[in-house]
């Protein structure tokens, strides 16, 4: 075979139809796999009010593994039957799949022992099912078989189908989290430095911002605090003290030391506990003075940089780990004061994060949890007044979750109060379909002109169509895959990484035994 | 029938409703919060009173009488069980506060002052200035005096002192003043203790601050235990002795009616001086004590499907308005404690507050069960979809049309092809009389299906009858003089048609309809540049006239032949575009041979059906017409021009002939093309039309004679002249590579005000232009004259030399923002390059040409600078917008009077002279070359209305005619010469 044949034989098979939603399948696999029990493991009980009264023991319920089956129909006559996402088109029903989940009753743990009052694996709700996904019924079907059941063979899949319309999930593109950028701003006329991390976990979205003020001071602000905190008294809250540590965690060029030092100089507090005082005081101004160090140690574990706590690693270690996160900040903010470096592009791609659907799935399946689990305590509270006999299956009503599930979608209005996630597939033509499933969105507002974001960036070679755009408000903001972009997923075994990275001698990684803490390194 | 004859409006005034007319004007008092019965009948003296108009059909007004439609409705009014204020007028209130005495409610003015303020608000009036601003330097100077310059506090017998107002919003209002702190023996007693921190600080002991202040001693301890509240100067003493404040701000709520009364105290005069007319708007006018209840008509309940009836969002919010209102009576008439009736005063203002407007900050609105705010009055008037922007300046209309456009180069351009489903739609009116009878009669007897129908005739008596397919006949016989007839369009209509956005005034013209088949607005292309339309999908509006003035106007002053010439640069904006000017082109440009059919075939949708004396004779001795003849046949006969195109052809015109030179956009084209323009200014718009219309007809006959293709092959130049292309641009490459190591060695020199790297780009951009224009030359001189792509460049038909030369030679430098690509990746642009490579194809040189293919490297720089131009029109036509409209809204009412000067409304001259010229941009020639011969077009309109000399010669008072009127000055007789006899003309 000639090399020419060779490469046209080898794209042939990498274009394959397969291809063309395969980033929707991957993530909504991976949401299916993992992700659905990610957010049921963080919710872990579902905590009562049963027990506040006298003599009265608590009740809870501990949320155990999930599992979701693949779409079937439940006909008038009770019984189920496979749903094929054809009929589901022509019966304007959904395509979704009941989802079980392990749930037990325990009374107990004041007085008494903890007992499992009921143990049961019921069905919580459905499950929109993605078109293809693995849970999907027509997945590993050959051409034969899908126009047996009355499937389009080349259909690429990817959506859902609610209500009987196929609706979309647009993939967005937002600022990466958990990456310190620096850029300039101006304040009141001044040019200021400010480095700023979008801080994830969970859901929960925080913005830090660290600024270098025109006195040269350091301001980090973060939610909860109105206005802005000093740089040092922070870092001293945080249990990074002495001068000399501070300096040396933010750097130890000559220039950014002078400037540390300007900013130690006029620091108002020197200890910890002054720190958390003094932080108390702006948190919960007017309140009690053990309400206020209450609040203030609750603010910075709560609220600030909320990505670097992680499960094992105890709160001392995630204080300082915030101090140094911090520094660097700090840090970034001299350098780009000094020149030293440019400020980030926000438009690299390197610097954006794109939500699939498996994550906007993540999204919607966290807060219908929530919503079922405020219900099942409802119930429980209800059922327990009423002196009935607790069981799982009476407390769950599997109508809320699925509910929450379907509504969004069929409407397109998400949690957080995003509209127009989800689309009616354009199925104007072959092409269109398969544009809008390879479609991908900014949230950047199309009135204000952003030329900057909607501009061809030399990043997006190779992952993003340099021609399809909408002309007119849109332009440049709504984009297209390219194919051959592949998107990577977040990694499944983050501790195995970590671990990995540790072997190969990446020291003070957090939660990772065997590595001495004790002496910083100095890098 | 009535007579609704115009009437004038002298005067407009905005005042304050004094609570005794709203009860007078009142038709009912409203008092319960239901709306219907269990029967569906409204509820007397509820907020559906019968007595507050009807919008049900076949129930009777109980005010007017009349029935829904007719009945505009009347207001209700609500008794307030407390005072509230009016959102509207927080700002004043609190003014007024500020301003007035509390105990007299005289304004803090002297008699000296008040006269100056009164004279200022006289001169603003009269200069047109804002009168606020000196309502507003009236306050702060009354705001100053800290105490009443007329009345005396009784307890001090001082006058009387003012304390701050602090407005809290929205309704809110709080009398300021500072009283004796309530820990002041505990603060007395703190300072008089020694500073611990402090050694010098020894205390003070209390005979010694009775020694500093002068107070006894024993008052001093009663002071110190707490028995005994100091004065206000012995207050200040102690204060002054320990260097402390004692006071604190005691915060006293004023209540709307405590408000109320203090307005009710301002004098009539002190309110005028101030500039508001007492006569019309107390001030205690703005707390209201009575709430109007505006007409049902206003607050139509609409029924749904199911029976249920939805209220209005007004009738919500009344009927949590009279709830709370009731709430509060009862309450008060129980004997409710204080806390709760204040409670009920802040709901019932806070009700009352939203119902007038529901987006004030600091207010959570009022909302709908569903969670939606309510729509209450401010929101029906404000904003773009409100009543002012949305139904009175700007509103839908009836006999509109739209569709999408096409061309159709048959029309006239004066014309417009309207499909027969919009003229069955659309009417005329026709008023029968004996000489249209018999035709109104033809069109009612067509019924509304067929085309020149009728849709609707209307009976002398005023009764409109719909014409149906099934009474046509027997109506049509019925036609009489004196009815009316809804006929359909028909050719020869005049209508308006506009194509958004109407961004100037050829945006809207007027064309005669031509009834046609299908269902697309068609046009003649020579209106396309006016309308600024394609037919890519581009949709038209159309207007019928409904009356004989509209029509009569729009036929003399906005037909489309009318807008030949622009105001924007005073030449003709009609006239030949793209293909047309390629015709012209092919036509005139090598002056080609006719043979007689060919001649007469180009000539044939024009309006010369005999051909001119043939030019010559061919070798075979066959008559042949020259291409500038047959273009000749067009002019007018005695047209002369003479003008050098833009690309340097000097065309010569005599006599009508076409001698010398190349017909080309200069002098067709639309945007100032020479012989139109001159055509219409020197011959009029009529002989303009006839000449755009013959010209396009020409052209596009010649073009198609000729045959006009451009393929692939067309922008393909020689394999030595791609080599000449590759070898300057390799040489460009050459000379960058210098300039770049110039640069890294540090020499390179900056030119002034840039610093070394901008220096550097901007000689490699220079550079890499010149390297693309050199690329340019290469490909346009490998190019022959018949080149289709260069005969449309060169006669400006579409397309430009660069684009020849992208096409050809190389594309060249790609850029963003004015700059070449330089961001991308750290220190470059692409991954395919090294960090900090300056060269040219790192930075979005494109050396290839489109023809000969860009490499992907190339294609993704093209994208990059192509999504700016992208960006930049979606960008640019929002802001547009915005533009346009705040400029019509500045110069919406300029007039240019009778007298010359420009005007607005209230007679203030903005313009001495309209355009300080006081010519009309297209009355004028546009520049000094092309002046208007105005002597020429005189002699030549006097020699067609004369038909003898000696006529003419009378008419110019050349010569006098013979008069019989008396012997003295007759004939002959010339004795009046001497005379000097004024004649009575």
């Amino acid at each position: 075979m000639t090399d020419r044949q060779a490469r046209r034989k080898v794209s042939r098979e990498y274009f394959s139809q397969e291809r063309l939603a395969e980033h929707h399948f991957r993530s909504f696999n991976n949401f299916l796999g993992r992700g659905m029990q990610e957010v049921v493991s963080e919710k872990e009980t579902i905590d009562t009010d049963i027990g506040d009264k006298e003599g009265e023991e608590p009740v809870f319920v501990e949320l155990g593994d999930v599992r979701i089956v693949t779409p079937r129909v439940r006909e008038a006559d009770g019984s189920e039957e496979l749903l094929y996402p054809q009929e589901a088109r022509l019966r304007n029903i959904t395509y979704s799949a009941p989802v079980f989940m392990e749930m037990s009753i325990v009374r107990g743990g004041e007085e008494e022992e903890e007992v499992v009052v009921d143990s049961a694996e019921t069905k919580v709700g459905r499950m929109p099912i993605m078109v293809g996904s693995e849970k999907c019924n027509i997945a590993g079907f050959d051409d034969d078989e899908l126009v047996q059941i009355g499937e389009d063979p080349v259909d690429p899949g990817g959506y859902f189908i609610v209500n009987g319309s196929e609706r979309v999930l647009m993939t967005s593109e937002d600022l990466a989290p958990n990456k310190i950028l620096a850029e300039y701003d101006t304040k009141y006329g001044d040019e200021i430095q400010v480095a700023k991390t979008f801080s994830q976990r969970r859901g929960y979205r925080a913005l830090v911002l660290c600024e270098r003020n025109r006195k040269g001071l350091l301001e980090v602000s973060f939610p909860s605090v109105s206005g802005s905190v000093n740089f040092v008294t922070l870092v001293r809250a945080l249990g990074l003290e002495s001068d000399e540590e501070i300096v040396h965690r933010v750097s130890d060029d000559p220039e950014i030391v002078k400037f540390m030092l300007e900013n130690l100089e006029m620091a108002d507090v020197q200890t910890e506990e002054e720190a958390i005082e003094t932080l108390g005081k702006r948190v919960a101004s007017g309140q009690g003075k053990n309400y206020q160090l209450k609040r203030a140690n609750y603010v910075i574990d709560r609220y600030l940089l909320p990505h670097l706590h992680e499960d094992g690693v105890d709160e001392e270690e995630v204080r300082i780990n915030k101090a140094y996160y911090l520094c660097r900040m700090a840090e970034a903010c001299f350098e780009l004061a000094l020149g030293r470096r440019e400020s980030d592009d926000k438009d690299h791609y390197a610097n954006k994060r794109l939500k699939v659907s498996g994550d906007l799935m993540k999204d919607l399946f966290r807060t219908a949890l929530n919503k079922l689990a405020r219900d099942v305590k409802y119930q429980l509270e209800r059922a327990n007044m009423r002196n009935r006999k607790l069981t799982v299956n009476t407390v769950v009503r599997s109508d809320v979750l699925t509910e929450r599930l379907e509504h969004p979608i069929a409407t397109g209005n998400w949690v957080g109060g995003r509209s127009g996630v989800s689309q009616l597939v354009d199925r104007t033509d072959y092409m269109g379909v398969l544009s809008h499933l390879r479609r991908l969105r900014s949230p950047l507002s199309r009135s204000q002109p952003h030329f900057e974001a909607r501009d061809l960036h030399a990043t997006q070679w190779g992952r993003i169509c340099p021609s399809e755009t909408p002309e007119g408000p849109n332009c440049g903001l709504v984009k297209n895959f390219a194919q051959a972009m592949e998107l990577s997923q977040n990694v499944a075994d983050e501790q195995g990484l970590k671990r990995e990275l540790a072997s190969m001698g990446v020291e003070g990684i957090p939660g990772i035994e065997g590595v001495d803490r004790t002496t910083p390194a100095d890098d | 029938m009535a007579l609704d004859s115009p009437k004038e409006l002298g005067a407009i005034q905005f005042g304050l409703m004094d609570p005794e007319t709203y009860r007078d004007m009142s038709a009912t008092k409203v008092i319960t919060a239901d709306t219907y019965d269990d029967d569906g009948y409204p509820i007397d003296m509820g907020l559906m009173d019968p007595r507050l108009g009807v919008i049900d059909p076949g129930l009777e007004c109980r005010t007017c009488g009349q029935h829904s439609g007719s009945c505009n409705g009347h207001f209700g009014h609500i008794e307030l069980a407390a005072p509230v204020i009016h959102v509207g007028f927080t700002k004043l209130i609190r003014r007024l506060l500020r301003a007035t005495c509390r105990e007299c409610g005289r304004l803090s003015l002297t008699d000296e002052e008040k006269e100056e303020f009164s004279e200022k608000l006289e001169r603003a009036k009269e200069l047109g200035e804002d009168p606020n601003d000196v309502l507003k330097a009236a306050i702060r100077q009354a705001r100053k005096a800290g105490r009443c310059p007329y009345c005396i506090d009784q307890s001090t017998g001082e006058p009387t002192k003012q304390h701050d107002i602090k407005h809290e919003k929205p309704t809110t209002y709080y009398e300021v003043q500072d009283v004796l702190s309530g820990e002041y023996s505990e603060l007395i007693a703190s300072a008089m203790q020694p500073d611990p921190d402090d050694e010098d600080d020894p205390g003070m002991a209390p005979q010694e601050l009775a020694e500093k202040t002068d107070i006894p001693l024993d008052r001093i301890n009663q002071i110190l235990s707490g028995e005994f509240r100091p004065k206000a100067d012995d207050r200040k003493a102690i204060e002054r002795a320990l260097d402390i404040d004692l006071t604190e701000e005691d915060m006293n709520k004023l209540m709307p009616s405590d408000i109320r009364d203090w307005f009710e105290d301002i004098p009539d005069e002190d309110i005028e001086a101030i500039g508001i007319d007492a006569e019309r708007s107390r001030p205690e006018w703005m707390i209201l004590t009575v709430l109007p209840v505006p007409p049902v008509t206003a607050r139509p309940s609409i029924t749904l499907d199911n029976g249920q009836r939805s209220e209005d969002d007004l009738t919500h919010k009344l009927v949590d308005i009279i709830r709370i209102n009731q709430r509060f009576m009862e309450n008060r008439e129980a004997g409710a404690p204080q806390l709760i009736i204040e409670d009920l005063w802040e709901l019932l203002q806070y009700h009352v507050t939203t119902f007038i407007d529901n987006e004030i900050s600091g207010t959570p609105p009022a909302r709908h069960r569903s969670g939606r705010p309510l729509k209450t009055l401010s929101q029906r008037l404000k904003g773009k979809e409100g009543r002012f922007r949305g139904s009175l300046s700007g509103k839908r209309v009836n006999f509109s049309a739209r569709t999408v456009i096409s061309p159709d180069p048959t029309l006239s351009l004066n014309e417009v092809g309207v499909p027969r489903r919009v003229a069955t739609e659309m009417t005329q009116t026709m008023n029968v009389t004996e000489r249209n009878l018999d035709r109104a009669r033809r069109f009612v007897s067509n019924g509304p299906e067929g085309h020149p129908g009728a849709n609707y005739v209307k009976r002398p008596d005023g009764r409109r009858l719909k014409v149906t397919e099934k009474n046509c006949e027997e109506l049509a016989e019925k036609v009489e003089e004196e009815w009316e007839v809804n006929r359909h369009l028909i050719d020869g209509d005049i209508v308006i048609f506009n194509r958004q956005p109407s961004l100037h005034r050829m945006s809207i013209m007027a064309h005669e309809v031509v009834v046609m088949p299908y269902k697309t607005f068609r046009l003649n292309t020579t209106v396309c540049p006016p309308y600024n339309a394609d037919f890519d999908g581009d949709e038209m509006n159309m207007h019928a006239l409904q009356n004989e003035e509209a029509r009569a106007e729009a036929r003399v002053l906005m037909r489309v032949q009318e807008q030949i010439l622009s105001p924007r640069f005073g030449e003709n904006i009609i006239g030949a575009i793209q293909d047309h000017i390629s015709g012209t082109y092919l036509l005139t440009h090598e002056n080609p041979q006719f043979s007689e059919t060919q001649a007469l075939d180009l000539l044939r949708a024009t309006s010369v059906d005999t051909l001119p004396e043939p030019n010559g004779e061919t070798e075979t001795g066959d008559p042949y017409w020259t291409g500038r003849a047959l273009f000749s046949e067009l002019l007018p006969d005695d047209l002369s021009l003479e003008f050098t195109s833009s690309a340097g052809d000097d065309v010569v015109i005599e006599d009508g002939q076409h001698l010398e030179g190349t017909i080309d956009e200069d002098a067709v084209g639309a945007f100032g093309g020479e012989i139109v323009d001159t055509i219409t200014k020197v011959y009029g718009e009529t002989r303009a039309r006839i000449f755009i219309n013959e010209i396009a007809s020409l052209a596009m006959r010649s073009i198609m004679h000729f045959g006009f293709s451009l393929g692939i092959d067309d922008e393909s130049i020689p394999e030595e002249a791609n080599e000449m292309v590759d070898e300057a641009i390799e040489n460009a490459y050459e000379q960058i590579q210098e300039l770049i190591e110039t640069y890294a060695a540090g020499e390179l020199e900056s030119l002034p005000g840039r610093t070394v790297d901008e220096t550097l780009e901007m000689k490699i951009m220079q550079r890499l232009g010149k390297a693309r224009d050199s690329a340019g030359e290469i490909a346009e001189d490998h190019f022959g004259d018949d080149n289709p792509a260069v005969i449309m460049a060169r006669s400006g038909a579409r397309g430009s030399m660069l684009n020849l030369t992208q096409m050809a030679g190389c594309v060249g430098q790609q850029a963003v923002r004015g700059e070449r690509i330089n961001r991308g990746y750290e220190d470059r642009t692409l991954s395919h390059f090294r960090p900090n490579d300056l060269s040219a194809e790192a930075h979005g040189f494109v050396e290839n040409s489109y023809r000969g293919g860009l490499t992907p490297k190339e294609f993704f720089f093209h994208a990059m600078g192509g999504r700016e131009g992208l960006v930049d029109t979606a960008v640019r036509t929002s802001k547009s917008g915005y533009l346009q409209r705040r400029l019509i809204n500045a110069l919406s009412e300029l007039e240019a009077q009778y007298d010359g000067t420009v005007r607005d409304t209230s007679g203030t001259i903005v313009q001495f002279e309209f355009g300080e010229d006081g010519t009309s941009p297209v009355k004028v020639s546009s520049n000094v070359e092309n002046e208007i011969d105005v002597g020429s077009i005189a002699d030549r309109v006097i020699d067609n209305e004369f038909t003898s000399e000696e006529e003419k010669a009378r008419f110019l008072g050349t010569q006098e005619p013979p008069t019989n009127l008396s012997e003295y000055a007759g004939p002959g007789l010339n004795k009046a010469g001497t005379q000097e006899v004024e004649s009575d003309d």
